[in-house]
This record gives structure tokens, C-alpha cells and sequence, in this order.
């Protein structure tokens, strides 16, 4: 039932004169998808520095809090203009997108990320004044650290893998990798 | 195509054939893994890079010494570049000869090594002691260029797969 839905809206964009154009482009099509890239260096990077302080492992003789808050705007910047280009990348191939269980798993992955995000900010905002000075922060932020490098490597994993074809529906792929992947169609 | 006189595609042949080039080829997920690695340090030096220049230029962690901004983020430096290069080798053995023939990884090849001689030669050495003795202009002139040389060395990469 969600597959079929998914599927609808997918061939329903493609059928958009605009999808086919934007996929068409070699320049159009490549300046978003470098965009894509290039942006992961300013989110990913700013989120490599903070985890990284917050493991102990980095600018340990300043505030935690400082380091986050301030390298917390360039990366907000860096995560919009990647998820817009994002959006542009399904919007030029929306029906095998749709069906890449590589796209699926990173779906999954950015929702987890999102959500060891927000955990992690309520907690350091929580009691952050009685650990902000020392240079390893507290266990359970250390976990959502770590987890969060975690995440975003299967996130650019995940996202790398969509080019390749393996597992694409056209395929003879198992039982299992056609209903993770929802193959309705080729 | 090569440095002057000398022809560097039996190098790029012999690169296909070795063993890193017949794994890379080999085995389409190792390589997959390979790239995945090599777009995570990217994002490490650009990471580290921006929140250098980005320092210098008075735009991130103004009330952080920049001195510490510079000194922490070059040893993350160092690591990613470590890595980059260490997956950029094993992704062009496997494609070697094509890449051979690729104008972008020309320009990749260039802008890198312009990229690593700037930061040991130039911005590491010029930036090891106190900034406050380092007149804001040259600090500033070294950000701006470091950004525009990791720029073009990231951007020419990307370009490869496109060419």
C-alpha cells in the first residue's frame, strides 16, 4: 500500500516536464549534484568538530557550549542548501530513487541523525554550565556523539551507494532486498 | 600527457594492473567503500579548512584564540588528508588509464599538490606563532586563498565523475 503510494507520487513527479529537464541537463543536473557534495564539506565538517570537542578529542581547553553554538550556524547553512539539492537530485530521477533500497536505508539513517540531533541538543542544553569547561563532555553525550558520527557516515554511505545498480528492481534480486527496496515496477 | 618530457601513461598502465587496481576493480562494494571513506575526509579537511579560514576572517569562534582554532584543526588535517589520498590512490588504480585521459583529474592533481605545498609550506609555517604579531591583512589574504585552493580541489574531483 505505501509502496504503491510512494510509487504514484514518484511517477507523478516524473511525469513533470521540469523532473526530465533537470535530469537531462548534463550542466544543471552536475552543478546540483556538485552543490550536493560540496555542502556536505560545510555540514559534515562542522559536525565533525563539534562531535569530536564533545568527545574529547578537540579543542578541549574551550567550552563545549562555545564550539557548538558557534560552528551550530554555519552548519544549520550547510545542512539546508544539502537537503534543498537533495530534494532536486529525487525530483530528476524520482521513480528509481524511489525504489533504491540504498535511498531507503539512508531515509531511515537521516531520520535517526535527526533524532540523536535533537536528543543530544536537549541534553546539552539541560546541564550544560556544570560540565561546558571540562574537556570530555558527559557519557551520555559522548554516546550521542559518537552515534552521530556513526549515522552520518552510513548517511554518505548509504547516499553513494544510490548510483550503483546492483540492487536496482530490474534486477534478480531475493525476496527480501525486492520488498526492502519496494520494487513495483522497472 | 605528463610533467614535460615525460610520459606518465606505462605508470597509469601499471597502476591498473597492480593488485590495488585489480581490487578496486574487482569488487565493485570494497570500492564503493573506498569512495565513501574518501567523501567523509572531503568533508574532515572541509571541515577543518573552514573553521581555519572562517577563524581568520573573523566569522566563526571570535571569542575562541585563533591560535587554537589553527593548531586543533591541522592535526585533523593531517589525519583526513592522510586518509584522502591513501582512497584516492586505490580509486584511480582501479581506473587509471581513464583517468589518464581525464582533463579533471589533471586539475585535481594540480590544485591538490598546489593545495598540501600552501598549507606545509606556507600557511602552516606563517601561522605557528603568535597571529597577534601577523599583520589581519596577510592573515586574511592566506584564509581567502586557502578556501579558494580546497574549493577548487574538491570542486575538480567532483568533476571527474562527470567527464
Amino acid at each position: 500500500m505505501l509502496n504503491q503510494v510512494l510509487l504514484d507520487f514518484a511517477e507523478w513527479l516524473d511525469s513533470q516536464s521540469w523532473s526530465s529537464a533537470l535530469h537531462e541537463s548534463y550542466y544543471m543536473y552536475n552543478w546540483v549534484e556538485s552543490t550536493h557534495v560540496l555542502t556536505l564539506m560545510i555540514f559534515l565538517g562542522m559536525l565533525f568538530v563539534i562531535d569530536l570537542r564533545m568527545l574529547g578529542l578537540t579543542m578541549t581547553n574551550i567550552p563545549a557550549s562555545i564550539v557548538a553554538r558557534r560552528l551550530n550556524r554555519p552548519m544549520v547553512l550547510g545542512f539546508s542548501v544539502m537537503f534543498i539539492t537533495g530534494l532536486l537530485l529525487y525530483y530528476a530521477v524520482p521513480v528509481r530513487t524511489t525504489q533504491s533500497i540504498w535511498f531507503r536505508i539512508k531515509f531511515v539513517l537521516l531520520i535517526a541523525a535527526g533524532l540523536n540531533a535533537w536528543l543530544f541538543h536537549r541534553r546539552m542544553n539541560q546541564a550544560v554550565a556544570s560540565w561546558d569547561n571540562d574537556p570530555v563532555a558527559p557519557k551520555p553525550l559522548r554516546y550521542g556523539a559518537a552515534l552521530s558520527l556513526t549515522l552520518w557516515a552510513g548517511v554518505v554511505t548509504t547516499g553513494r551507494l544510490i548510483a550503483y545498480d546492483w540492487y536496482d528492481c530490474y534486477r534478480d534480486n531475493s525476496e527480501l532486498i525486492a520488498w526492502a527496496a519496494g520494487c513495483m515496477s522497472e | 600527457m605528463g610533467w614535460g618530457a615525460v610520459d606518465l601513461l606505462p605508470f597509469f598502465e601499471w597502476m591498473e594492473t597492480n593488485l590495488l587496481g585489480q581490487i578496486g576493480k574487482s569488487y565493485g562494494g570494497v570500492y564503493a567503500v573506498g569512495q565513501s571513506l574518501h567523501l567523509m575526509s572531503l568533508a574532515m579537511i572541509g571541515g577543518t579548512v573552514l573553521v581555519t579560514d572562517l577563524r581568520l576572517l573573523n566569522v566563526v569562534l571570535r571569542d575562541v584564540p585563533s591560535e587554537v582554532v589553527v593548531d586543533n584543526a591541522h592535526k585533523w588535517f593531517k589525519l583526513a588528508l592522510t586518509i584522502i589520498l591513501a582512497t584516492g590512490i586505490f580509486m584511480a588504480s582501479a581506473v587509471a588509464i581513464r583517468m589518464y585521459h581525464n582533463p579533471f583529474f589533471w586539475a585535481k592533481m594540480f590544485s591538490l599538490f598546489v593545495g598540501i605545498v600552501f598549507v606545509f609550506a606556507i600557511k602552516r609555517p606563517l601561522l605557528r606563532g603568535k597571529h597577534s604579531d601577523i599583520s589581519p591583512l596577510v592573515l586574511r589574504t592566506v584564509a581567502v586563498a586557502s578556501l579558494m585552493l580546497w574549493f577548487t580541489v574538491a570542486a575538480t574531483g567532483r568533476w571527474i565523475g562527470f567527464s
